[in-house]
């Protein structure tokens, strides 16, 4: 999988959990760019990108991610 | 040795930083761990000992966690139950091993902070009639405590590696500048700092800048407002009326905050001096527009530690057991997420009122402060408001419900804060023998507006050196001149200021 692939994932995951019609990931995007994104989105998001590509976060990646970007760069290096 | 004392400025701190500054680079850590230890022993002689054995547990139970990450060994055993019934324990060993260092810390702050406290509440459950301990809590217990588990934490989940050298791992923990109020620094924060940091004169001409700052907080304003908050709390409930606990509260709300923030400061200036860059603990809390932001503003130190060390490692624990996906069928996602975070926030703030101190209106203030932050994350309150109004809105509430807070923070017992609240909004009256009047002069009454408008981040950029003109400089140095020289005659002339935070 690339980056665009995962992209395409997330942005659906993304429209799923928070009920959104349209939304633009970039590698830039934090929590504060994106309507409805709060912490409690937050829990179902990383459990719902968890059962979409079959991996764990561990709780130091869960704390220190900071953007989009970083997320990608993670289930990269997850599933690769 | 309170840093706002003579001792502390006119000796110690000259000595130690001459000390600091001359000795060879290998040395410069050696005399900045003895003079914590010495700073350290000054205050609480008899405790040292139990510092000493924090760092030992610390730094052995660290290598053993790091060891035993390296080998992802599980441990495990089983219970036999009965014939056919069995129990299968286990768990990471490293997970243990981490599990058992924390629990060596944190028998030490409760039999020193909590013992008591628990004795008291079975006595008074039960009727029973176990004795007190004797012992005074050591200064410093709850933010050293604190950083040692941070370490450890960061060693077992592989975000530095474990130290080797245990003076430093000693440094870590009892530097002095945060040794016994914080800033709660965590370990992943300076474990580069601690290996290699450079002295450089814009370093130490900084840290003493700021140390200033932070001095004129405390003793200008927080000392002369908390004499105020002193006076009105400590009256007879039935003798207050409502515009003085209103006084009373508000006095108290600056206090505290100039009090802690001075403290943060002269704590970061400190570690400037040393070479030290520790991360801001307060950046203007009164400015918040919801309590959420009002916490990520207000010792900050705290409130992240709790975050990463509680908060998202117990809401992550929660989100991964079985019981929450077989509810989010059943409830829905929002609906489960919404206990989920329910119950963590519960769990986390209830123990931030407990580290603040083994009392019952401390665990209430926590509580009050989760409540209103459950209450932002189910409407949506904290979202940015476009209105003036809104914003306007959003900003009383927050100060509303800050001032409220911190009157059950300082009051003694559930009791007095109920009935002072009762009196702040009339449902209540007592018979006040004095007058306004009694309570604040002109000196008072200037602090309190000079408190009022540096709450905000007006001058915030004071400090900056880089692009600005000498002639500012030199202006903004001769004012902190100015303020150094009117702190020191007020120390010289007062005979009482301790910290508030020096009782948690």
């Amino acid at each position: 999988m690339n980056r665009d692939e995962i992209y395409a994932k997330l942005t659906e995951i993304f429209k799923e959990n928070l009920d959104l019609d349209e939304i633009e990931l970039t590698d830039t995007t934090t929590a504060d760019d994106v309507e409805g994104w709060d912490s409690l989105a937050h829990i179902g998001l990383i459990a719902a990108i968890e059962q979409e590509f079959g991996f764990r976060f561990a709780m130091k990646e869960v704390v220190n991610l900071h953007n989009v970007g970083e997320m990608v760069d993670l289930i990269l290096q997850k599933i690769g | 040795m309170l840093f706002s004392s003579t001792v502390f400025l006119f000796l110690f701190l000259p000595i130690v930083c001459a000390l600091y500054l001359l000795v060879r680079k290998e040395l410069k850590d050696y005399v900045l761990l003895l003079a914590s230890i010495f700073f350290y022993a000054w205050g609480e002689p008899r405790y040292v000992a139990v510092m000493l054995l924090t760092i030992i547990i610390n730094y052995v139970g660290a290598l053993w966690v790091a060891n035993l990450n390296s080998k992802k060994k599980a441990w495990g055993f089983t219970l036999l139950l009965g014939e056919h019934t069995k129990l299968n324990c286990s768990c990471s060993a490293a997970k243990l091993a981490l599990f058992l260092t924390i629990l060596g810390d944190l028998i030490f702050l409760f039999y020193f902070k909590y013992f008591n406290f628990f004795v008291e509440n079975i006595n008074e459950l039960f009727g029973g009639h176990i004795d007190f301990i004797k012992v005074i809590m050591p200064i410093g217990i709850s933010f050293y405590t604190f950083q040692a588990i941070s370490y450890v934490v960061d060693v077992y989940r592989e975000e530095v590696e474990p130290q080797k050298n245990i003076y430093k791992l000693a440094l870590y923990i009892t530097l002095f500048p945060q040794l016994v109020a914080g800033p709660i620094v965590k370990y992943h924060d300076v474990a580069d700092q601690i290996e290699h940091r450079t002295v450089d004169f814009e370093k130490v001409a900084y840290g003493v800048k700021r140390f200033i700052v932070g001095l004129a907080k405390k003793v200008l304003l927080a000392n002369t407002l908390g004499a105020v908050a002193d006076k009105v709390f400590t009256q007879p409930i039935d003798q207050l009326d409502c515009m003085t606990t209103w006084l009373g509260a508000i006095c108290y709300t600056f206090q505290i905050y100039y009090d802690f923030s001075g403290y943060s400061d002269m704590a970061i200036g400190l570690g400037s001096i040393f070479g030290f860059k520790f991360l801001e603990n307060f950046t203007y809390p009164y400015i918040s527009k919801s309590i959420s932001e009002y916490w990520r503003r207000w010792h900050i130190s705290m409130g992240s530690w709790f975050r990463d060390y509680l908060f998202l490692p117990l809401q992550r624990a929660l989100s991964l057991s079985k019981t929450y996906s077989k509810l989010s069928h059943r409830l829905g996602r929002r609906k489960i997420n919404i206990l989920l975070t329910a119950i963590a926030l519960l769990v986390t703030w209830f123990l931030i009122g407990f580290w603040h101190g083994a009392g019952w209106s401390f665990v209430v203030y926590g509580l009050y402060n989760g409540f209103f932050i459950f209450l932002e994350i189910i409407t949506g309150w904290n979202r940015d408001r476009k209105s003036f109004a809104g914003r306007a809105m959003q900003h009383l509430y927050t100060l509303f419900v800050v001032v409220l807070g911190f009157v059950i923070f300082r009051s003694d017992t559930m009791d007095y804060a109920w009935h002072y609240l009762l009196t702040m909004f009339g449902a209540e009256r007592g018979e006040p023998i004095y007058h306004l009047i009694y309570y604040v002069d002109r000196i008072e009454i200037i602090a309190l507006i000079v408190g009022a408008i540096c709450s905000a981040p007006l001058c915030s950029k004071m400090l900056e050196v880089e692009g600005r003109s000498q002639l500012r400089i030199a202006a903004v140095n001769l004012w902190l001149l100015a303020l150094f020289i009117l702190s020191a005659a007020s120390i010289a002339a007062s005979t009482y200021n301790p910290f508030i935070y020096f009782r948690f």
